[in-house]
């Protein structure tokens, strides 16, 4: 397959040079290696790692994923290997590549963040940091913050402190009104937002009576939530200057032109990865045939295009 | 090993038995390396509804086809059991790990419950092929639900059969069978190579821990990615070294089913 190199897919995302917008949604690419088979890394936006916090989490009990109608209920509990484990393990393969590395931090309180942040400023190879104060899953985790406006701006100036890198904030679509946690975001720093993350669900299995996963509710990824996670794109991209990176149920280059129209600079894809593994390349290509198409000659010109 | 995703088309897809189908499908790049215990990651046409793909095990390989034989659970396998020769199939694999067969190994014992023994199906060919004496047990809920025989007939292997009710063969666990087995073999341990029911896997898990033979089991957890990402798939497995926590828990990790597994060592994983 040979994939657009073409000028008019280049942007710069808060500082960040990428060749198209089409990044991996983190927890849903692994560390990159994981797709060698079915994905030419240098021809990606960015890579968005798995969430990495200080030390190594084991997890959640199984169950930990359900398929639901048009989507997918996940409760991983954040299973990773630390950041040193990160650093010493899994960073060194994607240096291999020339494509920009996103580092997706979690934690539980905010001198963890700190801690995976400053040792991630002081390592090569890092472009960016996706600040993950969204996570629905663990009962004391980033939902704390992200929640509440207060509580994000104060951790993201913390973080805004610890490090020049590029920070993007990944916002959780669990709150009444998006805009608000967006603009405390980046009142305190953020150079972009990353947005949306899972949607606090679950499903039970009448027969047993039990909730499809073992901690009972989890977060809900795919094609269902396009429509909640396009909207508040919208709404978003309405109040803050700061870049967009848009994500939430993008299947297909056309999902993907949505996010963009509705005024995400760049998408991230998530769930398609584990339908189509080589599902990035084809969203590049429709991206790329349709500014051809359409005649434009810059992908930012498309940005925030909505005709109202 | 590389992994494929491949567009196919269904070759054939019959009823073997009751709720069972078998599907033929044109597949060279992974008929080409399958391993025993390999599987692939199923993809219906895009219609159906369903979101994620389905892992199945490779059921045979001959020439470029490979099979799979499947069992109707839920939606997908029963959307997948509708579907008829020239229809489309996603197909990535092979996937995972396969079962070790020791350059030392004399005597084998191989034991599938229900669709399980989808699973051990090119393992007992492989051993077949190595001449290692390989007593094959096969357990099912009825006989109208019995798998395989035939298929294990053409290699040359008689199997014993058990069913839950006794419509044929022992009238009673697979598991009993394989006691009876181990108390004829006193001489000789023999290593045990397993897949079915979680409950299953776990009893002769036991057996083998009393008797201190090897164990190998296919695990069959649900699955998101089936590459190693989204970590869905995984099972509690002892740290090796052993140990404790504080609280006098085994020290574990959880690892994935696609990735380390399927097979594990029965004896490594912590049985819930
Ligand atoms: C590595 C691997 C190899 C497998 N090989 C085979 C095989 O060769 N033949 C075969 O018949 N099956 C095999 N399975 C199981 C098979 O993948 C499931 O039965 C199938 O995915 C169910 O899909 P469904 O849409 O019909 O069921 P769903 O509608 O998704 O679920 C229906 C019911 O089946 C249960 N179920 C769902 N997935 C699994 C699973 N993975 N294991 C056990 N129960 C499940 C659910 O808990 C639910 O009660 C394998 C699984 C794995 C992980
Ligand atoms: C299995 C799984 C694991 C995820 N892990 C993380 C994570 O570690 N950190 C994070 O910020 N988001 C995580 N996410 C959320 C995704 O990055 C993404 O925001 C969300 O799934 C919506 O996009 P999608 O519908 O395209 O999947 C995870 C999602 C899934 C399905
Ligand atoms: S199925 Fe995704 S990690 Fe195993």
């Amino acid at each position: 397959m040979t994939l657009p190199t073409s000028e008019r897919l280049h942007l710069n995302l808060a500082g960040i040079q990428m060749r198209n917008p089409v990044m991996t949604a983190s927890g849903t690419f692994g560390y990159g290696s994981e797709y060698a088979d079915f994905v030419d890394l240098n021809k990606l936006g960015a890579v968005v790692v798995k969430g990495i916090t200080s030390v190594p989490w084991p997890g959640n009990p199984m169950q930990r994923i359900a398929e639901t109608p048009s989507g997918m209920l996940n409760a991983i509990g954040l299973q990773n290997v630390g950041v040193d484990g990160f650093i010493e393990q899994k960073l060194p393969y994607l240096c291999d590549y020339d494509v920009p590395v996103i580092a997706n931090v979690c934690g539980k309180q905010e001198a963890e963040y700190i801690e995976v942040v400053d040792k991630l400023s002081a390592t090569n190879g890092i472009a960016g940091i996706e600040l993950n104060v969204s996570c629905p899953n663990l009962n004391c985790g980033g939902m704390s913050f992200g929640v509440d406006p207060q509580l994000t701006f104060q951790l993201v100036a913390r973080v805004r402190k610890a490090t020049s890198l590029p920070i993007l904030v990944k916002l959780s679509p669990n709150v009444t009104d998006i805009t608000e946690i967006a603009v405390a975001a980046a009142d305190a720093g953020a150079d972009a937002l990353s947005m949306i993350n899972t949607l606090l669900g679950m499903g039970i299995d009448i027969k047993t009576r039990r909730s499809l996963l073992a901690n009972v509710t989890g977060g809900l990824s795919g094609p269902a939530i396009k429509p909640v996670a396009l909207r508040m794109v919208w709404q978003v991209y309405n109040t803050v200057e700061i870049p967009i990176v848009g994500m939430g149920g993008i299947m297909n280059g056309n999902d993907a032109l949505e996010f963009i129209i509705a005024g995400a600079s760049a998408v991230a894809v998530g769930t398609a990865n584990f339908i189509n593994p080589g599902v990035s390349m084809e969203i590049i290509q429709g991206i790329d045939a349709y500014l051809a198409d359409q005649q434009i000659r810059s992908i930012s010109d498309l940005v925030g295009s909505l005709e109202t | 090993m590389k992994k494929h995703n491949l567009k196919t088309t269904i070759l054939s897809n019959r009823q073997v038995a009751e709720d069972h189908y078998l599907l033929y499908c044109d597949c060279p790049e992974v008929a080409i390396s399958a391993q025993p215990g390999q599987f692939i990651h199923v993809l219906f046409d895009q219609g159906s509804g369903l979101l994620l793909r389905r892992p199945f095990t490779i059921y045979s390989v001959e020439g470029t086809q490979i099979s799979m034989l499947y069992q109707v659970v839920g939606e997908g396998t029963s959307i997948l059991s509708r579907m008829c020769a020239g229809d489309s199939l996603q197909v990535l694999g092979p996937l995972g790990n396969s079962f070790t067969i020791d350059e030392s190994l004399d005597l084998a014992v191989v034991l599938g419950g229900g669709a399980g023994i989808a699973s051990l199906m090119l393992l007992i060919s492989a051993l077949q092929k190595r001449k290692i004496r390989t007593d094959v047990l096969v357990g099912a809920m009825n006989q109208a639900r019995l798998l395989s025989i035939a298929d294990l007939q053409k290699i040359g292997i008689q199997p014993q059969i058990a069913t839950d009710n006794g419509s044929t063969g022992h009238h009673g666990f697979v598991t009993e069978l394989l006691l009876t087995t181990l108390a004829q073999q006193k001489a000789q341990l023999p290593t045990v190579f397993t897949c079915g029911p979680y409950g299953m896997l776990k009893a002769v898990t036991e057996i083998c821990q009393q008797f201190n033979m090897p164990c190998q089991v296919a695990m069959e957890n649900r699955m998101g990615c089936a590459l190693g990402v989204c970590l869905g798939c995984v099972c509690k497995v002892r740290l090796e070294g052993g140990g404790q926590d504080q609280s006098g828990d085994l020290l574990f990790e959880y690892q994935r089913v696609c990735t380390e597994g399927p097979v594990f060592l029965g004896q490594q994983i912590i049985w819930d």
